[in-house]
Order: C-alpha cells, then structure tokens, then sequence
C-alpha cells in the first residue's frame, strides 16, 4: 500500500462533501475513482493533492502517517495530478510550464536552452510533437492537456492522479496515454484514474472505487469482477434503467423554431435545424463540439455571422441577450449554474423574479420585495424547492435546488423556448429524476426545448429527436426509439466517423 | 535586418517607438532648442526619475497586483533622505542606503499586509498611502530640507555632455529588471503568479512570497526615484511623490503591460516614460500651458489601452 | 438584490459569539460612532459645542456624498477613480456659469449636475465601449479631465460668487445643517433606488455577477453607463455643496482629497469591492466616522500628521474586523452541515 486514505470527512459552509470516505492506493496499480459530478470526487482529489485539508480522517504514505499543508508539500512527497481544469502560465514556453518549479540553471540564471532540451525528451515521451519555445497560450486545448501531462510525469512521482485526461483528447491521443499509464504502472507508480468513461475505466483500470454522495459505495474492489451495470448501480444507487417515458410525443404542426445554415463567430458553418412545439430535441457532443457555443449564438450572447433565426414562421434579429429573452422568450439554463446561472450572493427571490422585473415592477420602475415574492413563491411550490424562505441566499442551497432556481426564472418569464445545457451536472440522484420529470412535463405543456447533454442516458430518456454535434457541425440527427443500446451505437458512431472525417481533412 | 524589422513591427512597443522618433523629429524642426545639449540633459533627468517609478508599478503589474502608495513612499523616503542628511548631518552614501532600505521595508509592510490579512492589495496600499504621507507631513511640516551636502547636489546635477550622471542608476535598474524578469527564477516565479495565480500556487510555487517580493522591489525602486529626485531638485521638497501615481501606471500600460498579470515589457516601459518625457519638453519648448500634459497623459493612456485591446481583439486573444 | 441595511445572516445562533457575527456591519459601525462621541467628548468638551457640530455636519455632508458617488460604481464591481477630477470640473464650472455669465443660481446648478453626468458618461461609454477595465480608464479621465479644467481655469479661483450660495450652507434647520439634509436627501433617493427599483436590482445583479445577470436579460453594459453618469452627477453635487461652504470656486478644493474618503466610507460601512453589495447607511456611518475621527483629532489639537496616519491605520482594521466577523459566520454555518 502505498497511499491510504481513511475515513476522509470534509464539509463546506452548507454541504458535507466527504463522509468517512476512504481510499488505498498500491503501488504498480491504475486505480479508478468514479462518482457522479457531486458525489465528492473533486474533494477528495483536493485534498490528496494537498489543495484542502480533511476535517477529519487520515492520510497514510508509505506506511506514514502525512498532513499536507499545500500543493508544494504534496509534490514533494511525490504526488502529482493533472487536473481537470487547465493549470498553465499562459504567457510561459511550453517547456518553461513543464518544468515551471524545476527549472534548470546556470550561474544561476535560468538556462531556457536546456529547459527546450529536457522540454523535448518529455514531450516525446508522449508524443506531442511541437516547438518547446511556443508559447502556451496560442496551443489548441488538447495540446494542453497534454504538456499538463508531460509536466506531471516530469516529477517523476510516487502517486500520479489524472482527473478527465481524455476528455479532450482523440482516439489515437487516448491510446498514447494508456500505453504511457500502462508504462508508468509497470515502473511502479500508483495511478489514479478519475473518469465517467465507463469503457475507458473498465479497460485500463486494475480496482476502482466509486464515491457516491459523499461516502465509498465501492471501495478498491477489483476490475474483473465489474461490468458496466454494476458500476453504474454503485454511482448511482440503482439500476440505470431507461423508461420510455411517454409516447413519442405528436409532431405539432409548423416548427416553433427553425434554423438555417447559421454560422456563427465562434467558428459555427451551416447549422440548419427545426425545433417543433412541445418536442425536446437533443443535442449531443463531446466537449468542444461547440453546442453551448450555438446556444450561446441563439440566446444573443455570441455573434451569428451569417444565416438566419426563424421564430414562429418569422425572421427573427437576435441582436443581445436582452434582445433574446424579452422579445423573443427565449431562455437558457446554464450548464454553469454557479457562474451563469444564478447569483449566489442574493435570495431566491431576486434570482427567480430577475427576468421579469420590468415587467413586475410599478410606476417608475418601483419594486418591492413583495412583488419579487408574489413571483417566485407559486414557482418555488410548483418546483418544490426547499427552503425555509425566499429570502434565503442561493448560495447556501444544494446543487438541485440551485438548478431548480435557475430553471425557475425562465417560467417567470414565460419563455416558450428553452435551451436546457447540461441540467443534472452535480445533482443527486433524486433531484435528477425529478428534473427529466421536469422537464418532460414542460414539453407536454408546449414549451420547445432544446436540450443540451453528455449524460447518453439522460438523453435517450428526454429527447425525441437527437442531433449529433462535432466540431461545430451537425454531423447526424437520430429519432430516438429510446433503447439504449441502438441510440448510444448510432450517436457514437456518428462521432467517430466526424472524427476520421476531420483527421482526413487535417492531412 | 528584415528580421529585425518585422521582429520589431510585431512588438507592442513599436507604435510608441514610432511616436518617439517621429514626435523627436517634429519637434527639432518646431524648435531649434530642442536638440541643445542642456535641453536634453534637463530631459534625460526627469526621465530618470520617471522612469524609476514606472519599473515601481510595473513590477507590481507583473505579479497581478497594485502599489497605490509609490508616490507616498517615494516622497517619504526623499524627506527621509534629506532629512538625514540637513537635520542629522549624515554624508551621502549612508543616509542614501538608508532611505533605500526604509523603502524597502515600507515595501514589505504593504506584501505583508497584504497576503497576512487578505485584504485587496488595492484598499492596503490606499491605506498605507494615507499613513506614508501623513508620516512625510509629520516630519517636515511642510518645510523642505535645503541644506544637502554639495558633493550630492553636484552629482544631481553632474553631466557629461548631455548625460547626466543620474542616468546611471536607472540604467542599471532597467538592466538588472531585465534580466531579473527573464532569467533569474525569482523574477519568472513572479510572472507565473501574474500569470495563473492557481497554476502557480499548484506548482508548487509561493503566492504569497512572490507578493511580498514584488512590493519589497516596488518599494525599493520608488525609494531609488525618491532619493533621485531629491537629487535633482537640490532639496528634500515634501511634496515630491504627489504626482507619481498616474505616470506610474501610465508608463507600464502604454509599453504594453496588461492589468490582469504577468505581462510587462520593460522595453516597452522604457519607450514609454521616454514618449512621456518628450510631450513633457516639448510643452516646455513650445512654452505651451503645462496643464496640457495632465490633459494629454490621460489622452495618451486611453488610447494605448485601447489600440492594445483592439491589437489582442485581432489577432483573437481575447 | 442584497444591501445590508437589514440583518445580513440568515440563521439564528443563540449564543453571545452569535451576536457578534449575526449584528450587521452598520449596527457595529454605529457603535463604535457612539463609543468615539463618547471619548471625544470626554477628552474634549469643545467637541460638543455648536460650533464644532455645525462644521462637522457640513463637512460630512459633503464627504457622504462624495462616498455615494463611489459606492454607486462599487455597486457593479468598478471604480471611479476621476470622483475628485469630476468634482474639481464642476467646482470651477459652477463658478463660472455663477461668477462670469452671472446665471440664476438654480439654472447653473442644473447645468452643472448635468456637466457631471456628462463626463461620468464619457467614463461609462469609454468603459463599456472599450472593454477595459474600469480602473484604467478612470484613472486617465481623472487626469483628462483636471487638465482640460485647468486649462479653461488657469488655476484661478473664483471669489466673486453670489452670496445666497454661502448663505444656504451656513444655514440650518433646527440644529441640523442644510448641507446635511441634502446628503440625507441625497441617501433617501440612493436607498429606494437600490432597495425598490428596477435599475437599482439591476446594478446590484450585473455587480454581483455580471454573466448571470446577463443571461438573464439585464443590460449589463447600460447598466454599467448609468452607474457612471450617477456617479459623475453625485461628484458634481458634492462640489456644489463644497463650493456653497467654501463661499468660492477652488480649483484645489476636491480632486486628489476625495480620493481616499470616496472610498473610506462606502468601504467602511460595508459595501463591497468586489460588487453586488452596497450600504446607504453604512456609507452614511462610515463618512461620520471618519469625520468624527478628524474633528476630534482636531479639537485635541493632534496635528494633521496623526489624522492621516491614523486614517490609513484605521481603513486596514476596519476591514480587518469585518473579515473577522465573516469568517466566524462562515466557519459557524460549515459547522452546522
């Protein structure tokens, strides 16, 4: 054993994110850490990276007990991580962020012709083949996961943690990296390997522990005894099962929104597609495949370059956000709900009534906080939103209900599209049920939705028809028979030959 | 020398570069005076003052971070360096380096403050502005120190041709920063926190050292521009600092400093101050009202901002 | 929208530390007002006198304002670092259009209010136009715009100002002086306007977090204009006042000085740097104090040197004190998860 973590507590103001949790790492092992996005799997990573100290609980290295004060304390005990958001000096050479606190000097000042030299063994090490003297900031995002990469193995390290390393990455790239994982185990290194990849996972990894609210559902147990199914049961609780919630839903005569051949500034070419009245239709990518960017686009935030919007059979001039929400009732729930999608620091009420003030408000744009409540009090009953009253700070509410707030406001406003981008990142399992109840109800009643998600099986469950996104094109669009299997086939193929396509392209 | 060229065309600094030599121009022609000999040594030395106190910011830029109090402190120690050597009698050199390390550990108080008590290093060095210069009003009651050894007024007002002897000391700042900021760890360590505080601090590298650094050299480069330009005008006057702050940030933002961190040009500061030394003559030359160069600072900063932006907007940093 | 001008924390701890960090900012800012009086006027009996409190209440009231026409840009995260520039444009302008085109009194204060909103939408535009930060462009206007004034001015003061102006400022009603019923006045508008408003939710939203905000249909970047034009409006009225107490247009009356008080008082008083949250009565509390820091100062006969020394050390505590405060409370609601 060469890292053991027992009985990890650790809360935040309002919300327990780790309850005795505990993991043991051995040394030559790929060990898999899996959870859904608020299960506390972050946490744990923060805290064995030395970003945060447990309340209680202990950490075990080599037999010894360790109390890491920071980040710097952990590399030097030997842990590295890549982590999941990007961590470069954007400013910096490649090789100058590889090697950032190990620079190599001479007559000390720092010797940037060795740096590129070192730099160059590392990077081929993983098979990235560019100039070390480039700066960071002008490489594409993949390329900087992978000098992340580099840059973790330069530390030559006891325990090394990736967090989402092929989220960004091709098929070729992800082979690259496991043989590199696969190379690094056989050396000896303790590997954690965080994913919701299950296929991934299930073929890399030795034992995988699954957090799930907090707590080890599974702890260390073996690979070879896992299948998909039994992990997913551990994540979340209970078979995954996809129900074919309702009849397919009758087409309602014209299109509520139609696009055509839209481009955009984000680097959208020729996006044509039809949302009908009361159809949820799915829009499915990877990461970077560019679906909030379109959403974004609709909603007024980003420029359309060229085509053109078609709201109820009429052109519509999407000009600003303003422009969007209140002429033409357009909303959007963000997939960054902390950052987009409410404000933390005001009540519930403010943050509900927000799209209708103008329209609540008395002669000369007189508001009270009564009128913000008579708003949000029916919608707060309605979406069952618990807390003890509307004054309370968004903040200091749980994840679903946050989300629920956020969702909120756009029935305030009446919106009859809704752009719906990743509703159930970071939600327990109950609010997520409660939220594809949700959300089909508001398809019933006639709202549009355009709904935007990695989660397959949240989308096979939702969507009537699906789109399939990659590089800022629709590559295919798929009517959903709701079986799992057939839809998960035809969308992921869909992508990889979008993939084949663009690398055949790129030469 | 094409490479030279387009090298110096994709710079930030090369429009300024360009309004220094082409205003240099205009103004020779303008006014004949304008290349005499004592023209340019009363140019050159208000320059070394400048000069100093835009490496003063600019280094703060560099690690993401605002000094408010450069001109308090500099005119704190310039009444600290006078004062010892009119009411204490000291020689020169002694009463220099202490100044120098007055403002140094001034320097230190405001990193201190602000990494130890997490308070916006904004709002800290508001505050510590207000003390520094209630401490200058205290010492001096308004009363300049006149009586300075004449060995140091001569060296402020020594020259060779139109150099002055002053010119040294930024000189060697301007060298020492240089390296500092390109080779020397300490100095990259500082830009990576300008940089990505985050990604910093994850590896490895100390936030809080790498702030309290830059204020410790801020600090000192503003003593350095208080101790000169006692030097240049002959006494410890109370009110020398009272202008530094707007040239402060000015100089570094034009030469192409970004406000977020991490990005200064020292080349580009250098230009700068020089385009600001210049308008300042010229004003004087051409006898023209000397509120204009208030006036034209702000004009100047405005616009630098925003051809920078409008530069990154292009080439799509943004 | 979110002002402290209420109890801030939304549990109920019931012990005496619970009081502490439950008590808002500006029931302890008015404490320790009370304890200062208290000292002050021990130490110092001239301190109560009438004539000590006529003059404090006309130098608060115009420092209350010049801490509005800050708070009012804190409120959406920016500054205005120009409040003092804008106040020295209006001061001399107002002596102008009084002194040498002799205008009715009202009619130049009208167009001098509008001078201000003219140049603190000059700011807003600059700003939203640009995309750069607030900081910057406010520190160039402020240099712009003392330097086109000193160009008009010439530096010269105007003594020759109608005499009713100077009149209204040593006037009072009751014991209060009008100066300070018109900051007062002043704060009213302010407080409906951020607690009872369309715009003022909106400001407090695009401050709070301006992405939210703007995804939600607010107009950040209109918002963001206004706030400036109010503030240019507010640093003109400041200068009004300045010039009624003064009896005269002095082009070296605000400009640096308001500085450090425009931002003392909002930030005292526990409005926020980083936007979002705004005080009217903490502005209001933390301009006193800092008057009432300086008139004692004064009536002990302690020099000018400890005022700003202590201002300086004083600024640092408190803001230390009210983290303090906020981290307890934090550290109390993790404890209860």
């Amino acid at each position: 054993m060469v890292m053991l973590l027992d009985k990890i507590t650790k809360s935040f103001p309002g919300v327990r994110a780790l309850n005795n949790a505990s993991i043991s790492l051995a040394a030559g092992e790929i060990h898999a850490l899996m959870g859904e996005n608020g299960a506390g799997k972050s946490t744990l990573i923060k805290i064995i990276t030395g970003i945060h100290r447990q309340d209680s609980g202990s950490m075990t290295l080599d037999g010894e007990e360790i109390s890491l004060t920071s980040p710097r304390e952990a590399i030097r005990l030997g842990i590295t991580a890549v982590h999941q958001e990007r961590n470069l000096i954007p400013r910096f050479s490649i090789a100058e962020n590889i090697l950032l606190e190990q620079l190599p000097t001479k007559n000390g000042l720092v010797d940037f012709g060795r740096a590129n030299t070192e730099a160059r063994e590392h990077l081929a090490k993983i098979g990235l083949d560019v100039d070390p003297a480039i700066e960071v900031r002008h490489l594409s995002v993949a390329q900087m996961q992978m000098v992340e990469i580099a840059k973790a193995l330069s530390h030559k390290a006891k325990v090394l943690l990736l967090d989402e390393p092929t989220a960004s990455l091709t098929s070729a790239e992800t082979e690259t990296l496991f043989k590199l994982v696969r190379q690094l185990k056989a050396e000896g290194t303790a590997i954690v390997f965080v994913s919701h990849k299950l296929e991934e996972v299930l073929s890399l990894c030795d034992r995988v522990t699954v957090l799930r609210d907090g707590e080890t559902t599974l702890e260390g147990a073996d690979m070879a005894g896992m299948t998909r199914q039994t992990l997913i049961e551990a994540m979340i609780g209970r078979a995954e099962r996809i129900v074919a919630h309702r009849d397919p839903r009758p087409s309602q005569g014209d299109a509520k929104l139609e696009v055509r051949r839209l481009s955009t500034a984000a680097g959208h070419k020729d996006i044509s597609f039809k949302l009908g009245r009361g159809e949820i239709l799915g829009l499915y990518g990877l990461v970077g495949a560019g679906r909030t960017e379109l959403a974004r686009a609709m909603l007024g935030k980003d420029r359309i370059t060229g085509g053109e919007v078609i709201i109820d059979g009429k052109p519509a001039r999407i000009r600003s956000v303003e422009d969007a929400v209140k002429r033409h009732r357009i909303g959007y729930v963000s997939e960054d709900r902390k950052h987009e999608g409410v404000i933390l620091d005001h009540p519930i009420r403010s943050n509900i009534a927000i799209t209708v003030w103008s329209r609540i408000a008395r002669a000369l744009g007189f508001l009270t906080a009564r009128d913000e409540t008579a708003v949000a009090m029916p919608l707060s009953r309605q979406l069952e939103i618990r807390t003890p009253s509307l004054e309370q700070l968004v903040g200091n509410l749980s994840g679903g209900n946050q989300q629920k707030v956020s969702l909120s406001k756009w029935l305030a406003a009446n919106a009859d599209i809704l752009i719906i981008d990743e509703p159930t990142v970071g939600i327990d399992i109950k609010a997520k049920a409660y939220f594809h109840e949700l959300i089909n109800d508001l398809a019933d009643k006639g709202m549009s939705i355009l709904l935007i998600s990695s989660d397959m099986p949240e989308m096979v469950t939702l969507a009537d028809r699906i789109l399939v996104m990659h590089e800022f094109a629709i590559v295919s669009e798929y009517a959903n028979d709701r079986r799992y299997e057939n839809a998960s086939r035809a969308i992921m193929s869909a992508i990889h030959a979008g993939r084949e396509h663009s690398r055949a392209a790129a030469h | 020398m094409n490479r030279i060229l387009s090298f110096a065309i994709r710079q930030q600094w090369s429009g300024i570069l360009a309004g220094v030599i082409v205003g240099g121009i205009a103004l020779s022609f303008a006014t004949p005076q304008f290349l005499s000999e004592f023209n340019w040594f009363v140019m050159l030395r208000s320059i070394c003052v400048s000069l100093l106190v835009a490496f003063s910011q600019m280094v703060m830029l560099g690690v993401g971070q605002m000094n408010l109090s450069v001109g308090a402190l500099g005119g704190l120690v310039a009444i600290i360096v006078g004062g010892l050597m009119d009411a204490w009698g000291m020689p020169p050199l002694p009463a220099i380096l202490i100044a120098i390390a007055a403002g140094g550990a001034a320097g230190f108080i405001n990193g201190w403050l602000t990494v130890r008590t997490g308070i916006n290093g904004f709002i800290v060095t508001l505050a510590t502005a207000s003390a520094f210069a209630g401490i200058n009003t205290g010492i001096t009651r308004a009363i300049p120190f006149y009586n300075l050894p004449p060995e140091f007024v001569a060296f402020g007002n020594g020259r060779l041709g139109p150099f002055p002897y002053l010119l040294i000391i930024p000189l060697i700042v301007t060298v020492l920063l240089a390296v500092f900021f390109s080779r020397v760890k300490t100095g990259r360590y500082m830009l990576a926190v300008g940089g990505n505080a985050h990604a910093a601090q994850l590896s490895g590298i100390s936030v809080p050292r790498a702030i309290i650094t830059a204020h410790v050299i801020s600090g000192l480069t503003a003593a350095a521009a208080g101790v000169l330009a006692v030097a240049q005008l002959g006494s410890a006057q109370p009110s020398i600092g009272a202008e530094w702050l707007v040239i402060s940030f000015a100089a570094p933002i034009i030469g192409g400093a970004s406000l977020a961190g991490g990005s200064i040009s020292i080349l580009g500061t250098v230009i700068a101050v020089m385009l600001i030394g210049l308008i300042q003559n010229a004003m004087v030359l051409l006898a023209v009202d000397p509120y204009w160069v208030t006036f034209l600072l702000g004009a100047l900063i405005l616009t630098a901002v925003w051809i920078n932006r409008y530069r990154a907007y292009r080439m799509g940093e943004d | 929208m979110t002002s402290t001008d209420q109890v801030s924390s939304t549990h109920r701890p019931g012990t005496p530390a619970g009081l502490l960090t439950r008590g808002s900012t500006q029931f302890g800012l008015f404490v320790i007002l009370f304890i200062m009086w208290v000292v002050f006027s021990s130490l110092a009996p001239g301190f109560l006198s009438r004539f000590n409190l006529n003059s404090v209440g006309r130098s608060v009231a115009i420092d209350i304002v010049v801490g509005f026409a800050q708070m009012v840009v804190l409120a959406t995260g920016g500054m205005n670092l120009s409040v003092g520039a804008i106040g020295v444009c209006s001061v001399m302008t107002l002596g102008y259009l009084l002194q040498m085109l002799g205008l009715p009194i009202p009619v130049a204060i009208l167009l001098t209010l509008g001078l201000g909103g003219v140049l603190g939408w000059l700011n807003g535009f600059a700003i939203t136009r640009t995309g750069v930060n607030s900081f910057i462009v406010t520190l160039a206007t402020a240099s712009l715009f003392t330097g086109a004034m000193l160009i008009f001015s010439k530096g010269v003061p105007l003594n020759g100002l109608p005499p009713e102006l100077g009149a209204f400022a040593k006037s009072a009603v009751g014991r209060v002086p009008s100066l300070a019923i018109v900051a007062l006045g002043i704060g009213v508008a302010l407080y409906v306007l951020f607690k009872h408003s369309v715009l003022g939710r909106q400001i407090l939203a695009a401050g709070a977090n301006p992405r939210a905000a703007e995804m939600s249909g607010v107009p950040v970047d209109r918002v963001i204009v206004f706030v400036h034009v109010l503030s240019g409006v507010l640093a003109a009225a400041a200068a009004i006042m300045l010039t009624a107490k003064n009896g005269a247009a002095l082009p070296g009356g605000a400009g640096d000085d308001w500085l450090l008080p425009s931002f003392l008082a909002p930030v005292i008083g526990g409005t926020s740097l980083a936007g979002g949250l705004i005080s009217v009565v903490g502005t209001i509390f933390g301009a006193l104090l800092v008057s009432t820091i300086r008139s004692g100062l004064l009536v002990l006969q302690i020099g000018n040197f400890w005022l700003q020394l202590f201002l300086g050390i004083f600024l640092l505590c408190a803001i230390l004190l009210e983290r303090y405060r906020s981290a307890l409370s934090v550290r109390a609601q993790t404890r209860a998860a």
